[in-house]
């Protein structure tokens, strides 16, 4: 199964950073989407097959707690796995993403510890493309 | 002796160059990287127990390289540069801010922002950094100052 991924966060060059990690983790991987800010990732979700997010917190128009809050009260995508990167330090901040069921991964962040951390959310496998 | 929080912003620093950058330091510093003239800087500003900032100096083609790595392109263009050394020093902020010691409200991390020559000189009277680090490259060097207003140890005094 190729995953379909969503990529949030505000910084382009950090949607470039995870997306060439991911790649780095020679995991199936089906079509990546970008978003800005929270809001226009729930739109992508909506309108989109996706099978996991990757959700910065500290975002203009809707940041990320606000965007998984919505993702958990919405029947279509309750149980979306999702993975909040960011640099945050905050330990209450953190302790909410894992309230909210998300897995935080501190950046920066190694291929490998993305690759694992995808593989126990999502239940991929590690097989070979295609 | 280093202390901690050289060593924190020593790793932060090498972790993220490796893991966001793709980029390894050479090991020696020779003349040429020595002399190497300032190009690009950035800041990133900290709020929390203790306020203070992460500057960020580039020399001798690492602004460009930096972008050119990350986002796997040939020439980057100004903007883009300084996107990617923002988010370099945003990442090397965030990792660096903890080891302050765990602050009741945590640390607001302010978005980062690139630095004016002026600006510079008037960073560089803000006094001594309370850690730094010189990174060095095929492509350039970086200067990574981390500083704490006021003084950390002074603040630590008081108690």
């Amino acid at each position: 199964m190729a995953l379909n991924i969503l990529v949030v966060d505000d910084s382009s060059v950090m949607r470039t950073i995870i997306i060439k990690t991911l790649k780095l983790t020679d995991l199936p991987l089906g079509d990546i989407w970008e978003a800005e800010n929270g809001e226009k990732g729930l739109r992508l979700l909506q309108e989109k097959w996706i099978d996991l997010a990757l959700i910065d917190i500290h975002m203009p128009v809707m940041d990320g707690e606000e965007m998984i809050r919505h993702v958990r009260e919405n029947d279509q995508y309750e149980n979306l796995p999702v993975i909040v990167v960011s640099s945050e330090s905050d330990p209450s901040k953190i302790e909410m993403v894992h309230k909210q069921g998300a897995t935080f991964i501190h950046k920066p962040f190694k291929p490998e510890t993305l690759k694992e951390v995808i593989i126990a959310i999502t239940g991929v496998s590690n097989e070979v493309k295609d | 002796m280093k202390s901690k929080i050289e060593k924190v912003l020593e790793e932060a620093s090498v972790n993220t160059f490796e893991d966001t950058c793709f980029m390894y330091q050479v090991p020696e510093l020779n003349d040429v990287q020595k002399n190497l003239t300032l190009e690009a800087a950035a800041e990133v500003k900290y709020r929390g127990d203790y306020t203070g900032s992460l500057l960020i100096e580039t020399r001798g083609g690492l602004f460009s390289a930096i972008a050119a790595n990350i986002l796997s392109i040939d020439s980057p263009s100004c903007l883009q540069k300084k996107d990617a050394l923002g988010e370099v020093a945003n990442i090397i902020c965030g990792n660096v801010v903890t080891s302050l010691g765990r602050s009741k409200q945590g640390y607001k991390i302010e978005s980062p922002r690139s630095l004016k020559k002026d600006e510079l000189l008037k960073e560089k009277r803000q006094g001594k950094p309370l850690a730094e680090i010189t990174m060095n490259f095929n492509e350039g060097r970086a200067d990574i100052k981390f500083f704490v207003d006021g003084g950390f140890f002074a603040k630590e005094k008081k108690g």
